[in-house]
């Protein structure tokens, strides 16, 4: 027992720089991937907001009885999910950049303010809950746009607003993206915590 | 010997006093846990078994009495209500494992802890994108969308429509517990720390 307690000290006599800066390297590894990972979360929402605004297609339709064609549009606010999906992901947007900003001034200065960084993960995971609602809420009624309900006669309109459709599966995808990116923000969070425990 | 000891400790507390507040912790996660399942258990069946038969009336010529017409919703018609009891079924069946694992990991062995708090977080996002997938596809059938032509269709089917309500709420609760969870979770590495 005698023996193994000074080799080790020994080896920690020899070795003090690698043993000491380790941890520490590892930290500024966790800080950096973190200011990555919310620069990507922000990143994504305003992506999947500015696709899904600009999703607006207008279309000539001959209606029967009328000699002209009158245009019809699809508007991404015609459906209470889309409006939904927008809000979710600008909340999302906003809170990845003041996220960012925190975290990248608590990478140029360590240790400045612990206590709210680490109070992030709670965010984190109510954030997950949003964006991955709006994802599912989004997603089912593209889905009924792109394929219709014949049981509920709710026709198929993709055929018609193709470059809608893009657009709205393009966002869709961009924010499923988004909350993989809350999902490895967290377990970032929670292994870094993990690790601080001092044994 | 000393790190070893304390490492297998590391889990609950530093203190003494972390003892007790770990068995209360730990109590409020089973707690939590057999909520969750039987939260999402009565959900996946309350949509699963949801089913009407009903008739409409349709007026085939104008000048005929209109015919009525025996109409049925079930669940597995809309794909958003199969992908919420799909979600539901999952998510239940991810509470029983981790409800056995959470009693039987009594020395809190740390990579279990771990992997179990994993699965919770995809849990979180599997059921919120269930409750977001069957609620909107439910605001449709209440309110329908005049821009489409998409009518509604809870005026005919007013029990499946209420049915489903009810069975989105449960998971919607369950979705909530499972972020306590997470949150739980969390809050036990912050005091530990």
């Amino acid at each position: 027992m005698a023996t193994t307690y000074t080799s080790e000290t020994e080896k920690v006599a020899a070795a003090p720089p690698p043993e000491t800066r380790a941890p520490a390297k590892k930290a500024h590894t966790f800080a950096l991937a973190e200011v990555v990972l919310r620069f990507l979360l922000f990143a994504s929402g305003l992506v999947a907001v500015l696709v899904m605004v600009t999703s607006k297609q207008t279309k000539y339709l001959s209606v029967p009885g009328i000699p002209y064609k009158i245009p019809r549009s699809a508007v991404f606010d015609h459906s209470p999910a889309f409006i939904y999906f927008v809000a979710a992901l600008s909340v999302a947007g906003f809170y990845g950049l003041i996220t960012t900003l925190f975290s990248l001034y608590a990478l140029i200065k360590p240790g400045c303010c612990p206590k709210v960084l680490s109070h992030f993960v709670i965010f984190d995971v109510l954030l997950l809950g949003i964006v991955a609602s709006a994802t599912g809420s989004g997603g089912a009624v593209a889905y009924i746009g792109l394929k219709g309900n014949k049981y509920v006669n709710w026709g198929k309109i993709c055929h018609m607003y193709g470059d809608f459709c893009k657009h709205v599966g393009a966002s869709i995808a961009v924010s499923l993206f988004g909350s993989v990116i809350l999902v490895l923000l967290v377990l970032l969070s929670i292994h870094s915590l993990s690790k601080r425990i001092p044994k | 010997m000393e790190s070893q000891y304390k490492g297998s400790y590391s889990n609950g507390g530093v203190e003494s006093g972390g003892v007790a507040n770990r068995r209360k912790m730990r109590g409020c996660d089973v707690v939590l846990r057999f909520l969750a399942l039987a939260l999402t258990l009565t959900a996946a069946v309350v949509l699963g078994v949801d089913k009407q038969n009903t008739t409409v009336a349709v007026t085939l010529v104008p000048t005929l009495p209109p015919v009525n017409v025996p109409v049925t919703a079930k669940w597995h018609h809309l794909s958003a209500f199969v992908f919420f009891v799909v979600a539901n079924a999952i998510a239940c069946a991810h509470a029983a494992i981790s409800l056995a694992l959470t009693l039987a990991n009594r020395s809190g062995k740390k990579g279990i802890t771990m992997i179990v708090v994993l699965f919770d977080l995809v849990m979180v996002a599997l059921l919120f994108s269930g409750v977001g997938a069957a609620a909107s596809i439910g605001v449709m059938g209440f309110e329908g969308n005049s821009h489409v032509q998409w009518k509604k269709v809870c005026n005919v089917f007013g029990k499946f429509c209420h049915q489903a309500a009810a069975a989105i709420g449960l998971s919607g609760v369950a979705a909530l517990v499972f972020f306590l969870l997470v949150a739980l979770a969390t809050w036990n590495l912050h005091k530990k720390h």
